[in-house]
């Protein structure tokens, strides 16, 4: 059995953290994209190649979904996917073997699925498998080297690169992974161990409301006033780090005034 | 692993083989004395990969027999497809480099990609299972598997293979990590040097690869009777792994130590 108050406290608390890294995650959007293009972007640069992107395994479509990249239409390949057992980009990915190709655009047999989509035809390929020891989780592809075909320390330095973008990938799958523990433990507390109603009487409906205003923000109102804080708390950042702290300090007086209010008889 | 650790292909670049000078307890032997005329003849060759499109000019009349893996949940099946043909060209272009150092070698492809297994350990272990137990003499292996989980597998099966005189001939990844069995003792594994020979090949007495061949911007067979210029550890492997057939055709009970020492002996002097 458990301690319904126990229960109830635990549940405070898993909403609370739920709803800081929520604010948080807001407040400091997708640190990891930055980090990919980064590392797209550096691939073009030191290998001195036309394009570059980075595709990653989403296991329940079995499909490499792009999601960063450099170089011409390079907008247009970020949401694609593709077959993740065909083509060079899949070979690497099954295997776990870097690998190079040239002459793909004179080869008529070339799989075009990406081509077709971007309108760009790349002529050579570096395809670097994302891998750590947990396993591989996408692919770096390196686009049309300038000037020859790539070397061996290209490879090198995709293999570095890669490196690099698997350290952010994985950081994002922990991070995703941490969020669904979150939801879980969310719904478990919630519920308690008599199935429909948890310990504090809830039935299902009450328990989706919780878990869904906990784990997806204070409300699903993206014009929610306190998003538009965030969201303004976010873009400050960027353009007056320092003023942050000015603000946080507007805060408290404007918080101790209300609590100072709430105090007076009549209030 | 230390992320430091460099790319196993850095021992083999131009500029870099200065570290492979070694006075080993064979010296140099001659290759004329140690391979004749040496053309495969007699000897097997197993190609792990995506399948070899058969009727490929490059290797059309190599082919012995083609077999792919079936992976259906716990159950991994090797069977004979003589329709298992190539789905993305790696195999066949490993098939041709074999075929044009190893003409008379017969060569047999087992697909372990496909969209249902996926190159998965489990399909590749099957593979080299199965050439085990047939007593191929070479096989060449230019994947390998990732997976913490197939550790012991593979490790068993490369000593298995070592003392069934079946030699497997391993490309090495090219990033940091697990990597089985091509980072086994008992097997032989090749990265990629960038000397435009496909008759040139180093010893590294550095470990874990032991290996350099011709593997940038290789004019290889592909899919669909195509070819393609790669580059790669993959397309390395299978120039040993020719080699070895030679040798493997011109001593029959060579064993994998034996094969590794002659290899290691008629390699070409550092640059």
């Amino acid at each position: 059995m458990t301690d319904p108050q126990a229960d109830a406290a635990a549940l405070a608390t898993l909403v609370a953290v739920a709803r800081r890294l929520d604010a948080a995650a807001r407040i400091v959007p997708a640190a990891d994209d930055a980090l990919l293009s980064a590392v797209v972007a550096t691939a073009t640069v030191v290998l001195d190649a036309q394009a570059a992107s980075i595709a990653v395994h989403d296991p329940i479509g079995d499909r490499l979904v792009f999601v960063a990249s450099a170089g011409p239409s390079s907008g247009d390949v970020v949401g694609l996917d593709i077959d993740a057992a065909a083509g060079i980009a899949g070979y690497a990915f099954t295997t776990g073997q870097q690998l190079a190709v040239a002459d793909v655009a004179a080869d008529p047999r070339f799989d075009r699925s990406v081509a077709d989509a971007t309108g760009y035809v790349p002529g050579s390929i570096l395809a670097t498998p994302l891998v750590d020891a947990e396993g591989t989780v996408g692919v770096l592809e390196i686009l049309d080297r300038r000037g020859g075909t790539f070397t061996l320390r290209d490879l090198e330095v995709a293999g570095a690169l890669a490196r690099e973008a698997t350290i952010v990938l994985r950081t994002r799958r922990h991070a995703g992974d941490a969020a669904a523990l979150l939801r879980g433990a969310l719904v478990a507390l919630a519920a308690g161990d008599r199935g429909e109603t948890g310990p504090s009487g809830l039935d299902e409906a009450a328990i989706d409301a919780l878990v869904s205003d906990a784990t997806s923000g204070l409300s699903t109102d993206p014009d929610d006033p306190t998003w538009r804080l965030a969201d303004q708390i976010a873009r400050m950042r960027e353009v007056d780090p320092d003023s942050v702290g000015l603000v946080a300090d507007w805060l408290d007086v404007l918080l101790r005034r209300r609590g100072a209010d709430s105090r007076r008889p009549g209030s | 692993m230390d992320a430091a650790v460099p790319a196993w292909s850095e021992a083999f670049a131009s500029g870099s083989a200065g570290r492979l000078v070694r006075d080993g307890p064979l010296g140099r032997l001659s290759r004329d004395e140690v391979f004749g005329d040496a053309d495969g003849a007699g000897v097997v060759v197993a190609v792990i990969d995506s399948g070899v499109d058969a009727d490929h000019p490059a290797v059309l009349g190599h082919v012995a027999r083609r077999l792919r893996v079936d992976v259906d949940g716990d159950a991994v099946r090797v069977v004979d497809d003589e329709s298992a043909g190539d789905l993305v060209g790696h195999g066949t272009a490993c098939a041709g480099i074999i075929a044009g150092i190893a003409p008379a070698a017969r060569l047999v492809s087992i697909r372990v990609l496909g969209a249902d297994n996926r190159g998965k350990g489990r399909a590749v272990a099957a593979a080299v299972d199965w050439a085990i137990e047939e007593g191929i003499e070479v096989v060449n292996l230019s994947l390998s598997s990732r997976s913490e989980a197939m550790f012991g597998v593979f490790h068993d099966l490369a000593d298995r293979a070592y003392f069934a005189n079946v030699l497997l001939v391993c490309a090495a990844n090219n990033v940091p990590g697990p990597s089985y069995p091509s980072l086994f003792a008992a097997v032989l594994s090749v990265a990629a040097h960038d000397i435009a020979d496909p008759d040139v090949w180093f010893y590294n007495p550095s470990p874990p690869v032991e290996f350099g061949a011709f593997g940038v911007d290789v004019d290889v067979p592909w899919r669909d009777g195509g070819r393609i210029r790669a580059t790669g550890n993959s397309f390395a492997a299978p120039h040993l792994a020719g080699q070895a057939a030679r040798l493997r055709s011109r001593h029959p009970a060579a064993t994998p130590f034996e094969v590794k020492a002659l290899l290691a002996a008629t390699a070409n002097p550092t640059p």
